[in-house]
C-alpha cells in the first residue's frame, strides 16, 4: 500500500451511454480510511461512480485513481477494491464457506489450504457467522446473507470496500443494527468504505462524509452534520431532511425577507434579491393560541412517540410542517386549534432563485 | 439426360427427388410429354365411357396403394382420378418383408398392393388376401398371360393375385467409372473389394443380398442350409467395409455417381440406363433372381370397389403399356407386348435372351419366414 | 379441480405411453409366430437372445453419449455467445436462425445433407479447386455431421436458457473477487449452467439411443444401432417378441441414464431444486 492521502480520486470523470450522460465532470477525493456515502435520487449517477471504482464501467473521460494509481482499463480482478453488491450476488451453488473463501482461492500464487480455512473462519467470526460455514446460501436469512457478502468482500483486505445499497433489502430494525455493525467494522478494519444509498438517514448516520449527487454531478461533499445544517443548494436542503419552503424577496439591507403576502420576516444578513427560504420542521416552535409570530390552524397531527409532527395551515403562507419534542409540547395541539409558530432568523436557510 | 451428372442439384431437382421418395418416379413425366402419351392419356381419360358421377358414388373419393419406389407413372393415377374421381395415395416400400409386417400389424388402409411372387402363398395362408373376384376385372385376361409368371398368384385353382410385370435382379454398373467388366455375382463381390471399393451398394433386403452372396459362392439363391448361410455371411461381412451403402433405394446414389455399382432390379436398370447410358445392366451368369410382381387386394381393404377399379384400369392394355414404358420392367401380358414400341421390346435389359434367364431362380416362400436368414442379415448389418 | 387439469395429460400418458409399454412387456415374454408376429407364451428366451444384438447395443451406447458430448462441445459456445455476448437486439434473429430449420422435417434436412456430402456436393467443389475427390457420404464422419446438425438446437436451447437466467452480477462478483475470466467461467458460469447442460445432454442422449434415420441415410445403412435393429425386427423379420425385448431393455437403459444424469445435475447445482429449463 502507498501512503497516499486519498484512497479514491475522480479527476474530471464523465460517463456517457450513447447520448445519455450518467456522470458529468465529477471531481472527488475520498480520504484514506474514510466512510463516504454517495447519496442521491435514483439515476443521479452514484451507482455508476461506484461501478467505475469497481472496474465494471470505464469512464468516458477523466481518470479514476485508487491508491493514487490510475485505474483506466484495469479489469475488476486486478483492482485493490471489493464490493458488496446490491442483493449481495452470493454464489447460489456454493456454501457459505466457499462463498467467503472465493477471493482467497483466486490468489496467485495459491494460498495454502489451511491458511484459506483459517482466514475464512476469521472473516466469518468477524461478521458473527461462525458455525455457518456449511450452510447453503438459500438457507440463510436476509441479514445472514448480507453478512456473508460482507465477509466475502473483506477477506482479500481491499484498500477500498464498495457497498451498493447494502441495507436496502433488510427490514427497518435489522437495518439499524447493521448500520452500527458496518460502522464498527469499518473502524476495526481501517479500510475506506464507499457506500451508495438513496436513503439520507442511512448516509447521515454511518458516514464521515456525505457526497450528495444530482443529475450526474456532485452537488456537495461534506460531513453529515454540515450537509444537514448548511446545505449547499436548495436541492441538498430538500433531499436531506424535511423542509418548509417560503418564497420571497430579501430587501435592501439584507435583514428582511418580504413574503408574497407582504409579511416581513427577519433574516440573518443576506444579499438582496428573490430567494427561496427553507425552514427545518424541528427549527419551529409551536405555541397554543395566537401571539407574536406566524398564526395558523393545525390540520393534522402525527404522533411519533418521541416527537409529534403537525401540519399547520399558516395564515397567508400555506401548509407548514412542524416537529415538536414531546417534552416541549406538554399538552398536544389538536386539529382545528389555533397556534403560533416561531423560529430564529438564523434557522432560515436562504437560497437565491 | 447428362444434366444429372454435370449440373449441381437445383431446388426443383431436389423437390422432385424428394417426391420420388414419397410416391415413386416423377422424373418420367416429361417423357410422356415428349412422346405425347401424356396428352393422349388425359384426353382418353376425359372422354371415357364412364360418367364421373356414377362412379364417384360407388368408389368413394380416396384409395391407397402400396408399391415399390420408381414403380409407376404418376400420370396413370392422375388419369385414373380424372376418370373416376378417386384420388390414389401411393405408399412405397423397400422390401416384401416390410409390406408383410405392415399388413400383419393391421390398419394399413391399403386397397391394392404389389407383392412379389414368393410372398403370395404366405399372404394367403395368413388370410391377409382373399381370392380375387375376376368378374370385377373384365380387362384381365388369363389367356394372354405367361403361365411362368402367373402361377404363383393361383393357389388351389383360385386367383389371389394377378401379375403386374416380371423382372430380374442383376447388376447395374457405371462403365464410365469402372473399367473391369462384371458378368457374375462372384465378380461383383470381388470387384466390390478392389477397384469398386467404397462405391458398391447391396440391397437392405435379405432375399437378394443373401441370395446373390450364396450364388457367388456356388450355392442356391434360396438356400437356408446353415453351413451355406454361414459362408454367405462370412463373405458379406468381409465385403461390408468396402461397401458404399446397404440400401434398396440405390437410384439416387447411382445417379449422383456416389455409387458405381449396385444390385439392381430390371426396371431401375432400364431407367438408369435410359437416363445415363454409361450405366449398364447385366445378369449374373452364375445365377440370381427372376421374379414377378403381382397386384393383390388385402382382406382388410377399406375401399375394395376402388381397389378393383384401379386394378382393372391397370390391366387395360392401353393403360398398362404406359406403365411399362415408364417403369421399364417387362410385361407378362402378350396384349401389352404387342402394343409396346420396338425400342422397348428390343431392349436387352428389359427383355433379355432366354439363355441369360436360365440360371436365374424365383425366390422361395421359405426365405420370407426363415429366422436364420433374418439373423444373418442382422449380423451383416451390425458387423 | 386439480384432477380436472391433470386428467388430459394422464389420459394421454396412459394411452400413448403406459398401454404400449405394457403391450411391449407382454410381447417380450412371448414367441415369434412361424410367419412372423407374436405367439402368446411366457419365456425368457427373447431376453437370453439379447447378446445377438450386442453390437447394436454397443454402437448405440457409444454413439449416444459421444454424439451428445460432441453436440455439447459445439452447442455451449453458441449458447454462451447468444446469452452473454450477442447484442440483445440481434438475439431474436439469431435464435430464429437456430430454431426455424426445426420447422422442416428432419428427413428432408437429412436428405439435403445427402446431396451436400454426395459427389455432386462438397466433394465436387473440392475437386473444382484442385483437391482430390474424396468420398464424404456414407462415412462415420457424415453420420456425425448429421447428428450434430440434427440435434444441435436441442442442446443449444436448454443451455441458452440456463445461461440467460444467469445473474450477471454473479460474474461481476467473481471478477471483483479477483477471478480472471477463465476462472469465472469454470467457477461460476459453468456450474450454474449445469442444469441446462444436463437437460440438453440427457435429451440428446435419450433421442440418440433411438436414432436410426441419420445412420441409415448418411451412413449408408452400414452402421447398425438399436433403432435400426428395432426397425428390422419389426419391419423385416417381423420378430415382435425379440423386438419388444430389445425395446424394453432400451427403455430400462434410458431410465438408468436419466437417473444418473439427474443425480449429477443435482450435485452440480448443489440443490434439489433443479429446474429442467
Amino acid at each position: 500500500m502507498t501512503s497516499a492521502a486519498n484512497d479514491v480520486e475522480f479527476r474530471s470523470v464523465s460517463k456517457r451511454y450513447g447520448e445519455v450522460r450518467a456522470v458529468s465532470d465529477v471531481d472527488l477525493a475520498v480520504p484514506k480510511g474514510a466512510f463516504v456515502a454517495l447519496l442521491g435520487p435514483s439515476g443521479c449517477g452514484k451507482t455508476t461512480c461506484l461501478r467505475m471504482i469497481g472496474g465494471f464501467e470505464q469512464p468516458s473521460e477523466g481518470t479514476v485513481l485508487v491508491d493514487d494509481r490510475p485505474m483506466n482499463g484495469v479489469p475488476p480482478y486486478r483492482r485493490p477494491v471489493n464490493m458488496v453488491f446490491q442483493h449481495y450476488a452470493l454464489f447460489p451453488h456454493l456454501d457459505v464457506e466457499a462463498n467467503v473463501s472465493y477471493g482467497l482461492r483466486q490468489m496467485r500464487p495459491r494460498i495454502d489450504r489451511r491458511e484459506v480455512a483459517r482466514r475464512t473462519g476469521e472473516a466469518l467470526e468477524l461478521v458473527r457467522l461462525g458455525g455457518y460455514s456449511a450452510r447453503k446460501i438459500h438457507e440463510l436469512s436476509g441479514g445472514q446473507q448480507q453478512r456473508v457478502a460482507l465477509a466475502r468482500a473483506i477477506i482479500n483486505r481491499p484498500s477500498v470496500l464498495l457497498l451498493d445499497e447494502p441495507l436496502a433489502a433488510l427490514d427497518r430494525k435489522l437495518r439499524t443494527a447493521m448500520q452500527i455493525e458496518l460502522q464498527s467494522l469499518q473502524r476495526e478494519l481501517g479500510i475506506t468504505f464507499v457506500l451508495v444509498t438513496h436513503d439520507q438517514e442511512e448516509a447521515l448516520s454511518m458516514s464521515d462524509f456525505v457526497c450528495v449527487m444530482n443529475a450526474g454531478r456532485v452537488v456537495q461533499m461534506a460531513p453529515p452534520q454540515e450537509v444537514y445544517d448548511r446545505p449547499g443548494t436548495l436541492f441538498v436542503a430538500d433531499f436531506v431532511g424535511k423542509t418548509n419552503r417560503l418564497s420571497g424577496v430579501v430587501e435592501a439591507g439584507g435583514r428582511t425577507l418580504r413574503l408574497a403576502d407582504g409579511r416581513a420576516l427577519p433574516v440573518s444578513s443576506q444579499a438582496p434579491g428573490a430567494v427561496t427560504a427553507v425552514l427545518r420542521p424541528e427549527a419551529i416552535a409551536i405555541a397554543h393560541g395566537e401571539g407574536d409570530g406566524l398564526a395558523g390552524t393545525v390540520t393534522h397531527r402525527i404522533f411519533l412517540g418521541n416527537a409529534v409532527e403537525y401540519a399547520v395551515a399558516a395564515d397567508g403562507i400555506g401548509e407548514m410542517l412542524v416537529t415538536a419534542d414531546r417534552s416541549a409540547a406538554q399538552t398536544l395541539a389538536d386539529p382545528g386549534d389555533r397556534v403560533t409558530l416561531r423560529f430564529a432568523p438564523e434557522s432560515l436557510l436562504v437560497f437565491p432563485t | 439426360m447428362s444434366k444429372f451428372i454435370t449440373k449441381p442439384i437445383t431446388a426443383s431437382e431436389f423437390t422432385s427427388e424428394f417426391m420420388r421418395l414419397k410416391r415413386g418416379s416423377v422424373t418420367r413425366r416429361h417423357f410422356l410429354g415428349i412422346t405425347g402419351l401424356g396428352l393422349a392419356a388425359a384426353v382418353m381419360g376425359r372422354s371415357g365411357a364412364f360418367s364421373l358421377e356414377a362412379h364417384a358414388q360407388d368408389l368413394g373419393t380416396q384409395m391407397s396403394l402400396a408399391t415399390w419406389p420408381n414403380y409407376h407413372d404418376p400420370a396413370t393415377f392422375e388419369a385414373f382420378t380424372v376418370k373416376t374421381g378417386v384420388a390414389v395415395e401411393v405408399n412405397v416400400f423397400g422390401s416384401n418383408e416390410e409390406m408383410l409386417a405392415k399388413l400383419q400389424a393391421g390398419g394399413t388402409g391399403w386397397d391394392l398392393f404389389v407383392p412379389t411372387n414368393y410372398t403370395i402363398s404366405t399372404y394367403a395362408k395368413l388370410g391377409l388376401i382373399d381370392p380375387l373376384d375376376l368378374s370385377k376385372l373384365p380387362n384381365y385376361d388369363p389367356k394372354t398371360e405367361t403361365p411362368r409368371f402367373t402361377n404363383e398368384g393361383i393357389i388351389d385353382g383360385k386367383t389371389y393375385a394377378v401379375p403386374k410385370n416380371w423382372g430380374t435382379t442383376g447388376i447395374a454398373i457405371n462403365t464410365g467409372k469402372l473399367k473391369t467388366p462384371v458378368t457374375s455375382w462372384k465378380e461383383f463381390f470381388e470387384l466390390a473389394q478392389t477397384e469398386a471399393g467404397g462405391r458398391v451398394m447391396v440391397h437392405d433386403y435379405q432375399l437378394t443380398t443373401i441370395g446373390n452372396a450364396l450364388v457367388s459362392l456356388g450355392y442356391k439363391f434360396n438356400s437356408i442350409d446353415p453351413a451355406e448361410l454361414t459362408k454367405a455371411e462370412e463373405l458379406l461381412i468381409k465385403v461390408k467395409p468396402h461397401l458404399f451403402a446397404i440400401n434398396s433405394d440405390y437410384q439416387p446414389g447411382m445417379r449422383a455417381t456416389d455409387a458405381w455399382m449396385t444390385m439392381c432390379w430390371t426396371n431401375d436398370g432400364a431407367q438408369l440406363n435410359r437416363d445415363m447410358p454409361e450405366i449398364a445392366f447385366v445378369l449374373g451368369k452364375d445365377g440370381g433372381e427372376i421374379w414377378s410382381d403381382f397386384y393383390a387386394i388385402p382382406t382388410s381393404a377399406a375401399n375394395k370397389p376402388a381397389g378393383y377399379a384401379l386394378l382393372d384400369y391397370l390391366m387395360t392394355p392401353e393403360n398398362a403399356v404406359r406403365e411399362h414404358i415408364a417403369n421399364g420392367a417387362p410385361t407378362t401380358d402378350s396384349r401389352v407386348l404387342a402394343l409396346l414400341p420396338a425400342e422397348v421390346t428390343g431392349n436387352k435389359i428389359v427383355y433379355p435372351d432366354e439363355a441369360a434367364l436360365t440360371p436365374l431362380e424365383f425366390g422361395a416362400a421359405v426365405t420370407l419366414t426363415d429366422p436364420a436368414r433374418a439373423e444373418v442379415m442382422a449380423r451383416f448389418k451390425s458387423a | 379441480m386439480t384432477a380436472a387439469f391433470v386428467a388430459p395429460a394422464a389420459l394421454w400418458l396412459a394411452v400413448f405411453l403406459v398401454l404400449p409399454f405394457i403391450a411391449m412387456l407382454v410381447f417380450a415374454f412371448g414367441r415369434r409366430a412361424p410367419e412372423g408376429g407374436y405367439l402368446p407364451a411366457f419365456t425368457f428366451e427373447q431376453f437370453l437372445n439379447l447378446p445377438a444384438r450386442a453390437t447394436a447395443f454397443g454402437n448405440t451406447l457409444l454413439l449416444a453419449p459421444v454424439g451428445a458430448l460432441l453436440c455439447l462441445l459445439v452447442a455451449y459456445p453458441v449458447a454462451y455467445y447468444l446469452a452473454l455476448r450477442a447484442d440483445p437486439r440481434h438475439r431474436l434473429v439469431l435464435i430464429s436462425l437456430i430454431v426455424v430449420p426445426f420447422w422442416t422435417s428432419l428427413l428432408v434436412r437429412t436428405y439435403a445433407w445427402m446431396y451436400i456430402l454426395g459427389s455432386r456436393g462438397l466433394p465436387s467443389l473440392l475437386e473444382a479447386v484442385g483437391l482430390p475427390d474424396i468420398r464424404m457420404l456414407n462415412t462415420p464422419g457424415a453420420v456425425l455431421v448429421g447428428i450434430l446438425y440434427g440435434y444441435l438446437p436441442l442442446m443449444i436451447m436448454p443451455i441458452y436458457v440456463s445461461l440467460e437466467k444467469l445473474d450477471r452480477r454473479l460474474l461481476e462478483a467473481s471478477a471483483d473477487l479477483g477471478a480472471r475470466p477463465v476462472a469465472t467461467f469454470f467457477g461460476v458460469t459453468l456450474p450454474l449452467s449445469m442444469p441446462g447442460v444436463m437437460t440438453g445432454t440427457a435429451l440428446v442422449t435419450i433421442l440418440l439411443l433411438g436414432e436410426y434415420l441419420i445412420p441409415q441415410l448418411l451412413g449408408g445403412g452400414k452402421v447398425f444401432f438399436i433403432g435400426n435393429a428395432l426397425v428390422d425386427l419389426f419391419l423385416q423379420s417381423r420378430n415382435w417378441p425379440f423386438g419388444s425385448a430389445i425395446a424394453v431393455t432400451l427403455v430400462l437403459v434410458v431410465v438408468v441414464v436419466l437417473t444418473v444424469a439427474m443425480r449429477i445435475a443435482w450435485r452440480f447445482a448443489g440443490t434439489r431444486r433443479v429446474d429442467l429449463v
